[in-house]
């Protein structure tokens, strides 16, 4: 009697951790339109951060949740890849969101020259600020 | 007579500085692949900058580490933590020559790339195959190799070690545009 108890006991864990570990192996990636953003400022303001002291805006940007706002200089389209660039007070760098998959289907209501709020996950500096998984908060 | 010739010079060169040297993109595609019996494992970044200069074949490229798309969020988080250090070692870089560039012309042509490519703070010497096109407005080059991860210092741990390989494929596609400021 003793001996099941036992057996049933060890194979409720080991049910379980085999659930567990199964769970953490697909846990999902972040959902950046259900989170808030962490940080939210202007295009400008991100770049200038950027551009001044790259290593210290790495610690505070990246893998951050961040909204965006700026004017829209350009829209690019390739196969399923959106992206769209921020104008900045710099004349040569400028923030770049790259859309997420579901997103794409929004950009056709977005026009050159407007301004836009834009939430993405920072992943860093290289000519130009650069922002994935974006989703468009606000295109009025 | 020979102040016009050097005019003329002076008219040449500046004409040819002028020209579009410089062929740029900022959203080139890299991607690798592990494969192992238990598990293949993949991941692409889309947000490369390559730039080349058009008058001698010069390469430069740069590549955000956390730009790596994987389709597990767990295994994201392990390269970036544990593996690449992405954190200490944000961008991984190459600097290089595409052999024999001035002879490209047109279509498709196989060459040769050599430079050197730092991942996780280490530099190595290598050599890429790579198919160049070459057009007016577009500078299309692609190509995959194999890197190493003791090259570069990438540890894996043991209890991961048969889910990970040492050989990784990386494939590469860049379509440099004319820059314009």
């Amino acid at each position: 009697m003793k001996v099941k108890r036992i057996i049933s006991v060890l194979l409720v864990i080991s049910f379980l951790s085999i659930f567990i570990g199964y769970k953490i192996y697909n846990k999902p990636h972040i959902n950046v339109a259900e989170e808030a953003a962490d940080i939210a400022l202007t295009a400008s303001m991100l770049l200038i951060d950027f551009s001044k002291d790259e290593t210290k805006a790495n610690a505070k940007y990246l893998d951050k949740i961040i909204a965006v706002k700026g004017v829209v200089t350009n829209i690019a389209e390739e196969g399923e890849k959106r992206a769209i660039t921020l104008q900045t007070s710099d004349d040569f760098g400028s923030v770049i969101c790259y859309l997420a998959k579901d997103e794409s289907m929004n950009i056709a209501a977005v026009k050159k020259g407007q301004a836009i709020v834009l939430k993405g996950i920072c992943t860093g500096f290289l000519m130009d600020v650069i922002l994935v998984k974006c989703v468009i908060i606000n295109s009025k | 007579m020979k102040t016009l010739y050097i005019l003329l010079i002076c008219l040449f060169l500046v004409s040819v500085t002028n020209a579009q040297e410089r062929f740029l993109t900022k959203n080139g595609m890299i991607s690798f692949f592990s494969k192992t019996p238990i598990e293949d494992i993949k991941a692409e970044n889309n947000q490369v900058l390559s730039i080349v200069d058009v008058s001698n074949g010069q390469m430069a490229i740069a590549i955000l580490m956390k730009s790596f798309m994987f389709e597990k969020a767990l295994m994201q988080e392990h390269f970036n933590e544990n593996y690449v250090e992405s954190d200490k070692y944000p961008k991984a870089t190459f600097k290089g020559d595409v052999l024999d560039f001035d002879k490209i012309v047109g279509s498709e042509t196989a060459t040769t790339i050599k430079g050197n490519l730092t991942i996780h703070g280490v530099t190595n010497e290598t050599t890429i195959e790579a198919v160049i096109k070459k057009t007016v407005d577009l500078l299309e080059i692609t190509g995959d190799f194999f890197i190493n991860l003791s090259d570069f210092d990438v540890k894996i741990p043991s209890i991961v070690q048969n889910k990970i390989s040492q050989k990784i494929k990386v494939s590469f596609r860049f379509q440099h545009k004319p820059y314009k400021k």
